[in-house]
């Protein structure tokens, strides 16, 4: 299978995980999803998404991450443009690339614990790395489930496994889909703590939507998103400061 | 993939159940008429009586025309009998025989006839004949002279007893047998010079028959015996050879006989020659087969494609969700033909086995309605199974992609968005071609208004077949409209689950028409296929009926024929307004189509003489049919349109026997369904034929009961005769063995098509899990859900039978048009209600039992 070498060569350290210019997306229909947004993600940092229904944050991770294309901008994955590429090379590129995490954890029902990490792998016609899967699955303590199918799982062991899924092809970005919104208070936490040490250890990029503040108080940096723009862009956030800015947004 | 394919596979067995039993039926249907196709270009009898000959030289019994498949003749051509002695010469032959058949029948000390091994139209044999015999047991010496005979062992009769024998439809004539030979279908043997005298074979080059002192025969029969049509001949030559130089004489025979278009037979091939007649019933089943293989193909692959479609659709979020974690389209495609490959080899193999066993099935019905000899076997062979595996397995893969093509093509975020509503228009692509299948098959069902023929009839069937597969691609559009239709129609205070169903309608146009479209199709098959066959025989059976004259029909089966002047007998007896002879056979008609080729067509033929119009009424429209003498033909309207011959005309055929002829036309009638489509005068078909008697003589009487009684009186006292009455339908063409083969056919489909529709429709509902779990979390009772469930039972039946119905009609009604002059077709009443009752409760019950069992399921736990 020629997929494994479609994506082209790593990039080098300094380039940037995600790079967005100048980025619109118009549904038919004339709605603008998002209009004008130009966006850097370094390497090695954890970005938090932000913002009310509709105001757009679900079209840019859709987008940034290859699942959709722009109607119009450039959109770089680790180097490589994905503006103007068909659905197929698109996916290829994900899946070399992008990993992802969806809050209802989409692990496939009919498959084992051990099948769903591997799937993108084997999809992308390449040869699990085992060392690194042990590595992972050890660290999420999910290693006496493997052989379970998702439903006999919690739904933070479920997620867990969706995490490991995520990185199981070492990929450039993680993308995180509301990753706690389905779990308990508890499970969040654990899950949170997963992505952040993933970024603080390994040196994994991470983008995160999510409407909770205490969750993107977790990130190095956070978006606050309105209308299709970016309306707010914090460091270092804290849980209290973005409660305030989207309070402040819903009075508007 | 394929080990993904497999877990998915493995987790929805319900769904897949349907698809295995979709490609078990195929599979199975596809191999018995792969079967039967295979049969007949290549079974073979066994070589009976011939078995003792290594080798065997006797005429083609085919027509070849270029680029077209032989056509079968099955009147017996003859050899050359000089050919025995030069053959006989060829080092390493140790006996050349020169056999001849002619019909002959024994009669015990009652004067009832004692059945032979062999066919009685030519069981009568020269004693040399038995050379060719497989190790034949001889008790006796061999006859002698023209008072001996020898029997074979079958008949129970023993060395010297005094028996009567006809032989040639000569006067029954008393013989004392001198040997009983037993063998496989051994005869009844004359000495060589009697039974070339007997069977008219005579001529000045050979031997003494001529010369034998002659004190049995009639007078009349001896003045024809010297000059009869086939004189010089002989049926066959069998040759037996010196061990391990078979080889060799094949070769020096064919040597010898290039040129002359005589076929030389060894092994099993030698069975060809044992009854000519077998190459007309292997055709009959290439026939058979290829007029079941559109259909077989039509319904498995619909079926297939049926059950594949609602099992991906089942799917389509799992397959969403991998596109999400990286799968690309073509990889969805790939992993759903994958996994239903695995399902379908799984129930391949036990499909095919079955086949084998349904074909066996067949034979036998066919052997039951003497349609096949039935000591013709089944070719037996891997090749039906090899063609079913490419079939199946092709169908398979180009269903499973295509149903898996809009999933895969969708854009990976509606996996994420967890869409589980259908792709929300149906393409147009598929409603238009869909309309258009639907217009051409109704454009193709005017064929019966030009052709009054078996295979103008059956273009109905197809077209209502077809009819319903365009109802399966428009159909998601159509009930879209008819759910919108009915929304619109709806009072606002209508009850929840009437409100929810007509919501399922609109939302699930898809799905809905997933299950309707295949029982539409139940009913347009059912429909049609049946009345296309009960229509043609009541057309056919009126034209017998009207068109028979005659009340009696006298025969003699037990005697290969009538006695020679049994017409003339009957014709004496008081009462008796007219008798005639009447025969069949087959010829081939070489005509032209619009300057194009010359094309060659198999046609039957009855064999008539003048006197024929007063026991059987054409329904001649021009011409004369009393100027049925010499080389004269009379056609059907159909036959005459398509041979482009009107009276007066030439038409250029090929006899039974594969003589070239010419002959005028003298008439064009009517009634070409019931009495086929050519009729041949006596004198023309005179000499070749395989006996040269008459098979029957039809009679027409006063209709007094005197008269019968005279006639049973005329039958009892000679010796072989039956008679019966007609009853109208039986002196023309017998019901054809289409009608008997298509009736079974319909039974084994409707089958197969009914329990693929329970399948499918237990496999859609039981997808529909989450949504009762989560209907009922929103406060629906159970109950509730029921009654919704039952409402779209009731609208998928009605759609079903009104769409099934509307889609029958207009072939059926062009069917009547074209066949009994009225626009609607013959069949049992009670066709009707059978398929709506048989509809509606498939699908109250598939639907029912599976919505109970998700309702047993905690709501919680079922949308999970």
């Amino acid at each position: 299978m020629s997929t494994r070498f479609a994506a082209g060569p790593a990039a080098s350290p300094t380039t940037p995980a995600i790079a967005l210019d100048h980025v619109a997306k118009t549904y038919a229909g004339g709605v603008h999803a998002l209009a004008d947004v130009s966006l850097t993600v370094p390497r090695g940092t954890f970005l938090a998404v932000m913002g009310p229904s509709g105001s757009g944050k679900s079209t840019l991770m859709h987008c940034a991450a290859g699942l959709d294309s722009p109607t119009s901008g450039s959109i770089r994955i680790d180097g490589h443009e994905i503006a103007g590429l068909n659905e197929t090379r698109r996916t290829e590129l994900r899946r070399e690339r992008v990993g992802f995490v969806f809050q209802a954890y989409n692990l496939i029902p009919s498959l084992s614990i051990a099948d769903n990490i591997t799937l993108p792998l084997r999809l992308a016609g390449r040869r699990p790395d085992d060392q690194w899967l042990h590595t992972l699955v050890n660290r999420v303590g999910l290693a006496d489930r493997l052989t379970h199918r998702p439903a006999e799982l919690s739904g933070g062991q479920q997620q867990r496994a969706a995490v490991v899924r995520a990185l199981a092809a070492k990929p450039a970005v993680v993308f995180a889909d509301e990753p706690t919104g389905a779990l308990d208070l508890r499970s969040a936490h654990q899950v949170l703590d997963l992505l952040r040490d993933l970024v603080d250890e390994l040196g994994q990029t991470v983008v995160m939507v999510t409407h909770d503040p205490a969750a993107a108080a977790r990130a190095h940096r956070a978006l606050v998103m309105a209308d299709g723009q970016v309306v707010e862009s914090l460091d270092n956030p804290t849980a209290p400061e973005l409660a305030d800015r989207l309070v402040a947004l819903g009075e508007k | 993939m394929l080990h993904f394919a497999w877990r998915m596979a493995a987790h929805r067995i319900t769904s897949l159940l349907a698809v295995a039993c979709a490609v078990l039926g195929g599979a199975a249907l596809i191999t018995t008429t792969g079967v039967l196709a295979e049969s007949g270009f290549s079974s073979q009898l066994p070589p009976g009586r011939l078995g003792g000959a290594n080798v065997v030289v006797a005429a083609d019994q085919e027509f070849h025309s270029s680029g077209e498949m032989p056509i079968a003749l099955p009147e017996r051509a003859t050899v050359p009998a000089e050919l025995v002695g030069r053959l006989a010469q060829l080092p390493g032959v140790t006996a050349a025989v020169g056999d001849i058949g002619f019909p002959t029948g024994l009669l015990d000390s009652h004067g009832t006839v004692v059945p032979v091994d062999d066919d009685p139209t030519s069981a009568g044999h020269g004693w040399s004949s038995t050379k060719l015999l497989s190790h034949p047991q001889v008790e006796g010496h061999a006859p002698t002279g023209s008072g001996e005979v020898a029997v074979a062992a079958g008949t129970g009769v023993r060395v010297g007893d005094r028996i009567e024998v006809i032989a040639n439809g000569r006067a029954a004539t008393p013989y004392r047998v001198s040997a009983v030979v037993q063998a496989p279908g051994a005869g009844v043997y004359f000495a060589d010079e009697t039974a070339v005298r007997l069977s008219g074979r005579g001529s000045e080059d050979s031997g003494g028959a001529t010369t034998t002192a002659d004190g049995t025969a009639s007078g009349t029969a001896t003045s024809t015996d010297k000059t009869g049509p086939r004189a010089g001949t002989v049926d066959l030559i069998g040759l037996r050879t010196k061990p391990g130089t078979e080889k060799w004489v094949v070769s020096a025979v064919q040597n010898r006989l290039e040129g002359t278009g005589l076929k030389v037979l060894t092994g099993a091939d030698r069975g060809d020659a044992v009854a000519p007649g077998i190459g007309s019933a292997r055709s009959l089943l290439i026939l058979l087969s290829t007029s079941l293989a559109g259909i077989v193909l039509l319904i498995t692959g619909f079926v297939t494609a049926g059950a594949l479609g609602v099992t991906i659709a089942g799917q389509r979020r799992d397959l969403a969700l991998m596109r999400a974690v990286g799968a690309t389209p073509r990889q969805i495609r790939r992993l759903a033909a994958a996994q239903s490959s695995v399902v379908a080899a799984v129930a391949l193999v036990p499909g095919v086995g079955l086949g084998y066993v349904l074909a066996g099935q067949f034979r036998t019905i066919l052997t039951a309605h003497d349609v096949l000899p039935a000591e013709l076997p089944l070719t037996v062979s891997p090749l039906p199974a090899l063609a079913t595996l490419l079939l199946m397995g092709a169908a398979v893969q180009v269903s499973a992609r295509c149903a898996a093509w809009r999933t895969s093509r969708m854009p990976a975020t509606e996996a994420v968005a967890e869409s589980r509503v259908e792709p929300r228009k149906p393409s147009k692509a598929r409603t238009s071609g869909g309309l258009v299948l639907i217009l051409g098959a109704f454009t193709l069902s005017v064929t019966p208004l030009f052709a009054r023929t078996a295979i103008g009839a059956s273009t109905t069937s197809m077209a209502g077949i077809l009819a319903a597969i365009g109802l399966a691609l428009a159909g998601p559009a159509l009930v879209k409209g008819m759910g919108n239709a009915m929304a619109r129609r709806l009072r606002p205070r209508v009850a929840a689950p009437t409100w929810l169903a007509v919501a399922n309608i609109r939302g699930y146009a898809q799905r809905l028409s997933g299950v309707v479209s295949p029982l539409a199709m139940a009913v347009v098959f059912v429909l049609t296929y049946t009345l296309a066959q009960t229509t043609v025989m009541a057309a056919t059976s009126d034209d017998t009926r009207t068109g028979t004259l005659a009340q009696y029909r006298v025969s003699a089966p037990g005697l290969g024929g009538l006695p020679t002047g049994t017409a003339d007998a009957v014709r004496k007896v008081p009462g008796v307004r007219a008798a005639a002879a009447v025969g069949s056979t087959t010829v081939v008609v070489q005509y032209k189509e619009f300057g194009s080729a010359p094309t060659t067509e198999e046609a039957d033929a009855q064999i008539l003489s003048p006197g024929a119009a007063g026991v059987i009424d054409l329904g001649v429209k021009e011409g004369d049919p009393n100027r049925l003498t010499g080389a004269t033909v009379a056609l059907s309207d159909e036959a005459a349109r398509s041979f482009g011959a009107g009276v007066g005309e030439r038409v250029r055929l090929v006899l039974g026997d594969g003589t070239p002829v010419q002959a005028k036309v003298v008439a064009v009638y009517d009634r070409g369904l019931g009495f086929g489509p050519v009729v041949l005068s006596r004198d023309l078909a005179a000499g070749h034929t395989s006996t040269n008697l008459d098979p029957s003589v039809l009679v027409r009487t006063d209709g007094s009961a005197a008269a019968e009684h005279r006639i049973a009186q005329l039958v009892a006292s000679r010796p072989g005769l039956t008679f019966a009455p007609t009853d109208g339908a039986d002196t023309g063409q017998d019901t054809p063995p289409q009608v008997w083969v298509n009736l079974a056919v319909v039974v084994v489909l409707l089958g197969y098509l009914l329990l693929s529709i329970a399948n499918k429709l237990v496999a859609a509902t039981s997808q529909r899990r989450g949504e009762i779990g989560a209907l009922r979390l929103v406060g629906t009772t159970p109950r509730q859900v029921r009654a919704m469930m039952r409402r779209e039972a009731a609208v998928i039946a009605a759609t079903a039978l009104v769409t099934g119905l509307v889609l029958s009609a207009v072939p059926l009604a062009l069917l009547g048009q074209g066949f009994l002059g009225r626009p609607w077709p013959a069949g049992p009443v009670w066709l009707l209600p059978a398929i709506a009752a048989t509809v509606v409760v498939t699908a109250f019950v598939t639907i029912e039992f599976p919505t109970r069992r998700a309702l047993r399921t905690p709501p919680a736990s079922a949308v999970r």
